[in-house]
């Protein structure tokens, strides 16, 4: 982890995997997705948080689902509309982020990275770590950390 | 101090430390023999020093290289025989080893450290000037920490006390090392998990190559902070070759059954799919069994440090024990040992300070002068037993329940039913220790409730046998391994969840017929009847917050469940808690409920409970769930972080399916219920009282027949005083001088109607009407009813105040309608008082010189208090009331002489009518007094008894005539 982060700051051009949160374009640095499912059987968890949507074993893990439009506050994600899971390894293991659809792989200049406004279509600013805009589209770049850490 | 290469620094840590680890025990051996020296065991621990110096000294850690050369020195001596190891010397020895050890556990401050205060006695011993005093000085730090804790919090204060007088300037850091030992272990071991991690991430540091220099103070204070377990945690482990042979060759099975498998499953040939899939299941099941090997440790890891605990302690307390270890080889897993350490330790600590008696108290009592402590591991059905023995004063459960009483922990009453081993079990309780004066050899506060904790964590069972006198067992029942655990699957909301088995009491399902019968509810807590207990009951879905559902056997679904609780309303209360309303709507109603659909899901075999009784501590619960499925071993798996603030589940499994079932934390869910330990027993008690209050007022219940008069009112009366029923046609009566008469039994009954006296609507008007016939003064008098009759019983809480008038003695609430309470003897003796008179003249005269006579009545029931009483004083006759049988007593000491005679009821709380005759006949002064008994319930036994005990005469209560022919015979013999 820490050192892809290395990498991706010290090096200008970062693949983004882009996807879909809502209506929201958001990009995550492609590195740290640890690979990318459609929705396996879960298993509800009652009393968890209520953005997260269940647990699932990825062959012998346990992975905590948690649904990106509940946590960025844009709703909850349709699960019959065939949503997908990235797998991101964060440091209280393997998490997954449930989101509507998947989109390209964009690779960003960091150089022309914007800061994130206060407020991005409803999604609170503090989860994005800058903007990126391609030639017909703005790409939210997603604070996985941030979206991972676990508030009480 | 510059250490170049880690690696090697690395291994002569770990090496030193085994050896030291040996070092220990065969000083204590050496101790043992004397002057008869093993020169093999001198040998070795001399050779362990000289290794640990000139590892020391390659390393450039002089100060370890100094004291290990001292220590050899004195060991060189004791291998020439030139010295004889005297206790003292050993001594002396153990606590430089100590000392060695915690250098070398923080070798890298270990140059700073002071060791003059070892050197001076290992040096004066080594030239014969030693004496006893100057042994002194190094015995302080080893006694302000006792060896028996963990490592490091023996090592911190004895380094921070050398280490204080000489502080270091190199960096700001060396301050933090010697503030944080001052830290509490308690805290420290809070935040285990965290300093885990933190610890990893030195040893990354370390790796990655930093200097030492920075190295310094994170890992000083680190290290400290660590305190207890973390430390000992071992990152590594050694792993026998052959045992790592086996796994390789498992897993390059693996390797070709897969292969196969693949091939399998290309060529579509199913027989050899089964073969393969045979394989792999057997290649799998060995690989696993190899895997859960290489962590299994001999207990001996933990057993070899008790000698020296057992010594110390023993020495400062001026006690000779004698402590032997069978089992030093059977194996536990890792994680198992690491976690037994402490609550073993605590356990052998108490056995020695508690258990063992001086040796002075031993020999008086005809016992050994040495103590015997005997530590024994063994295997026993999958489960390894773990058992500490001492030959000491065993505990008193007396003692401790008395203790257990003053500390409000238990009520006298609870105590009073208490088995023995449950006494003794009461050492558990937390804010219980044993110690009558806190010592600081265990009574710290942490009692026993603690370990009991520590091993439940581990899904250990402990029992203590006792016999006072003679000495204790505990004996701790540990699974050999905390990775797979076997479960009890249940099923609820459509969900499955793992019951770790060793929570697991019974299964118990209640079908459907019994359901209303067993389940009951105290307050809004339900609770079932089991074999004689009650066990309080908690709903899973309400518990974790999901809908109630329910499995439908017929057609296999989950469906939601409306109802409000288990014990529906149909089903028995306690009656004490029942309302009033609901306890009408039972009694009147039961013939009026329609027949009960036989689809009606609450008869059908679906709607039987299934309860998992699970046991958590002292704590014993009944848990409802939807479906109980197989019982299976599981492997736990942690939940993620985001999960950790949901306490219900202790992790989660993978199932057969590849499906995820959450595992329940028995000990959790009952706090999420809020039904704590003692809550749980409190309640259960409360319960239990309120069932016995509820039986008894089951007894003192009145039987009455209930009919109407008009259509719209409701009328009792009691069914004792009925001596028939008849049905008559309204042209049966005859109006005959103003009364009302017909053709009974070849004679003329009177009748009355209830509105002739009392002002209530009028007869009903019709044709077929009803005569209660009731037999009154030698007379039959019949009351004009109508129908419905039905004859019901009644807890006695009759209003006798609301509705009272005349002709009417009170009302009570029946079937949600207000029933007045007709009576009889009011009406028949003011419709035909010509009955009366005779008898009134024979009584008493109110202005007659004599005293009025006064007359005693004990009953609980204020209807029923009031009716004898209004008996009473109507005839000229003065009262003294009483509520129960101990009142009536105190009241019968009070009035003395006054107390013609008494009247009481049989059921009453606190003493009851046969107790309170017994008492009275037994007494001198009041042991003639005539006593009239009443009751609703005179059967022959009653009577016999009554009789047994001196009752002089038997009557059923509101039989006013009875009564008062009595009450003016007895008062009449008396005067």
């Amino acid at each position: 982890m820490a050192d892809s982060r290395s990498i991706g700051d010290s090096k200008r051009i970062v693949e983004l995997a882009t996807f879909f949160v809502g209506d929201a374009l958001c990009g995550m640095d492609i590195l740290k997705v640890q690979e990318i499912n459609k929705l396996m059987q879960m298993t509800k968890v009652p009393q968890a948080p209520d953005y997260v949507v269940g647990i699932l074993n990825l062959r012998g893990q346990i992975v905590t689902i948690i649904d990106l439009g509940l946590k960025l506050g844009l709703g909850a994600t349709d699960l019959s509309q065939d949503p997908r899971n990235i797998i991101v390894n964060s440091s209280g293991g393997a998490v997954g982020l449930l989101v509507r659809k998947i989109s390209d792989v964009v690779s960003a200049d960091m150089e022309r990275r914007e800061p994130a406004p206060a407020n991005m279509r409803g999604i609170q600013g503090e989860y994005f770590t800058g903007v990126y805009k391609t030639d017909n589209t703005l790409i939210g770049i997603l604070n996985v950390d941030k979206v991972l850490s676990f508030e009480d | 101090m510059e250490i170049e290469d880690d690696e090697i620094l690395q291994g002569f840590i770990e090496e030193s430390l085994e050896h030291l680890a040996d070092i220990e025990n065969d000083l204590l051996a050496i101790e043992e023999r004397g002057a008869d020296i093993d020169e093999d065991l001198v040998n070795k621990v001399f050779r362990a020093a000289h290794s640990i110096k000139g590892g020391a000294g390659f390393m450039g850690l002089t100060t370890i290289q100094e004291l290990s050369h001292a220590t050899e020195n004195v060991l060189g001596l004791i291998r020439s025989k030139k010295l004889i190891p005297t206790p003292e010397i050993i001594n002396v020895l153990l606590i430089a080893s100590d000392q060695l050890q915690s250098m070398i556990e923080d070798v890298h401050n270990s140059n700073e450290v002071d060791i003059s205060a070892h050197l001076v006695p290992l040096n004066a011993i080594a030239d014969g000037t030693y004496s006893q005093s100057a042994a002194d000085p190094p015995q302080r730090p080893a006694k302000a920490a006792p060896p028996p804790e963990p490592p490091p919090a023996a090592t911190t204060p004895a380094s921070v006390e050398s280490k204080s007088p000489a502080p270091r300037t190199e960096s700001p850091a060396p301050a933090e090392p010697v503030a944080a030992p001052a830290e509490p272990i308690a805290e420290a071991e809070a935040d285990a998990e965290e300093d885990e991690l933190e610890a990893n991430g030195d040893i990354g540091d370390d790796e990655s190559g930093d200097t030492a220099d920075f190295v310094v103070p994170a890992r000083g204070g680190s290290r400290s902070k660590m305190a207890g377990p973390p430390a000992k945690t071992e990152t590594t482990l050694r792993v026998h070759v052959s045992l790592l042979d086996s796994l390789m060759n498992l897993a390059g099975e693996l390797v070709l059954s897969r292969n196969q498998l693949l091939q399998t499953i290309g060529s579509d040939d199913l027989r050899n799919a089964e073969a393969v899939g045979q394989r792999i299941d057997l290649i799998t099941s060995e690989l696993q069994e190899a895997i859960m090997l290489t962590r299994m440790q001999p207990i001996g890891n933990v057993f070899s440090k008790f000698p020296r605990v057992v010594r110390d302690l023993a020495k400062k307390l001026g006690k000779t024990i004698d402590l032997t270890i069978v089992g030093k080889d059977v194996e536990l897993d890792k994680t198992i040992i690491e976690a037994i350490n402490d609550p073993l330790t605590h356990l052998v600590r108490n056995s020695v300070d508690h258990g063992i008696e001086k040796p002075a108290d031993r020999k008086r009592i005809g016992k050994s002068e040495v103590g015997l402590v005997v530590l024994k591991a063994y295997h026993e059905a999958g489960q390894v037993v773990i058992e500490i023995s001492d030959d000491g004063k065993g505990l008193d459960g007396e003692a401790l329940a008395a203790s257990a009483i003053s500390k409000g922990l238990l009520s006298p009453e609870q105590a009073q039913v208490m088995s023995d081993k449950e006494k003794i079990n009461l050492i558990f309780l937390p804010g219980f220790s044993t110690a009558k004066e806190v010592t600081d050899v265990s009574g710290r506060g942490v009692g026993m409730d603690v370990v009991k904790t520590n091993l439940d964590q581990l899904g250990g069972h402990v029992d203590i046998i006792s016999t006072k006198g003679a000495g204790t067992t505990i004996s701790i029942k540990l699974p050999l391994t905390l990775a797979i655990i076997p479960c009890q699957i249940i099923e609820t909301g459509g969900e499955r969840y793992a019951i770790p088995q060793v929570n697991l009491e019974e299964l118990l399902r209640i079908p459907a017929a019994q359901v209303q019968n067993r389940v009951e509810r105290v307050g809004d807590a339900e609770v079932v009847r089991l074999r004689g207990t009650l066990l309080p009951l908690i709903r899973l879905a309400d518990v974790i917050g999901i809908e109630r559902t329910y499995y439908d056997l017929n057609n296999e679904e989950v469906k939601p469940d409306r109802r409000e609780n288990t014990a529906d309303r149909r089903s028995k209360e306690s009656p004490l808690f029942r309302s009033q309303s609901e306890q009408d709507k039972r009694q009147g109603g039961r013939n009026d409920h329609p027949p009960r659909s036989v689809l009606d899901r609450r008869n059908s075999a679906s709607s039987a409970l299934n309860i998992v009784v699970v046991s958590t501590g002292a704590m014993k619960y009944g848990l409802i769930v939807d479906r109980l499925l197989d019982s299976e071993e599981i492997v736990i798996k942690p939940l993620g972080r985001h999960l950790q603030q949901c306490k219900g589940y202790a992790g989660a499994t993978i199932m057969g399916d590849g499906r995820i079932a959450l595992i329940l934390d028995v000990a959790n869910l009952a706090r999420m219920a809020r039904l704590t330990s003692l809550d749980g027993s409190d309640r259960a008690s409360e319960v239990a009282k309120a069932e016995a209050d509820a039986l008894r007022a089951q007894k003192d219940r009145q039987s009455l027949l209930i009919f109407k008069s008009s259509e719209t009112e409701h009328f009792a009366v009691p069914l004792n005083q009925v001596e028939r029923i008849e049905k008559i046609s309204r042209n049966d009566i005859e109006d005959l001088g103003g009364k009302r008469v017909m053709k009974y039994r070849g004679g003329s009954l009177s009748l009355m109607c209830i509105d002739d006296m009392a002002s209530v609507k009028p007869l009903a008007d019709s044709d077929n009407l009803l005569v209660i016939v009731f037999n009154i003064a030698k007379r039959a008098v019949g009351l004009l009813a109508i129908g419905p009759i039905d004859a019901i019983e009644v807890n006695a809480d009759i209003d006798d105040v609301t509705l009272s008038q005349p002709g009417i003695m009170g009302s009570i609430i029946i079937d949600q309608h207000t029933t007045m309470l007709v009576n009889v003897f009011e009406m028949a003796q003011a419709l035909y008082p010509q009955w009366f008179v005779e008898r009134e003249k024979v009584v008493f005269e109110p202005d007659s010189d004599i005293k009025p006579p006064t007359i005693l009545i004990a009953e609980d029931s204020k209807f029923f208090r009031n009716q004898v009483k209004g008996y009473m004083t109507e005839v000229g006759y003065d009262v003294v009331e009483a509520e129960d049988g101990v009142e009536a007593w105190d009241k019968l000491h009070e009035y003395g002489d006054q107390i013609t005679m008494l009247v009481t009821d049989i059921e009453m709380p606190n003493m009851n009518g046969f107790d309170l005759t017994q008492r009275i006949r037994q007494d001198d002064k009041f042991g003639k007094l005539p006593i009239i008994a009443l009751t609703t319930l005179a059967s022959a036994e009653d009577v016999a008894r009554g009789q047994a005990v001196g009752v002089n005469e038997y009557h059923i209560k509101l039989d006013k005539e009875r009564l008062m022919v009595s009450v003016h015979d007895y008062v009449k013999r008396r005067h």
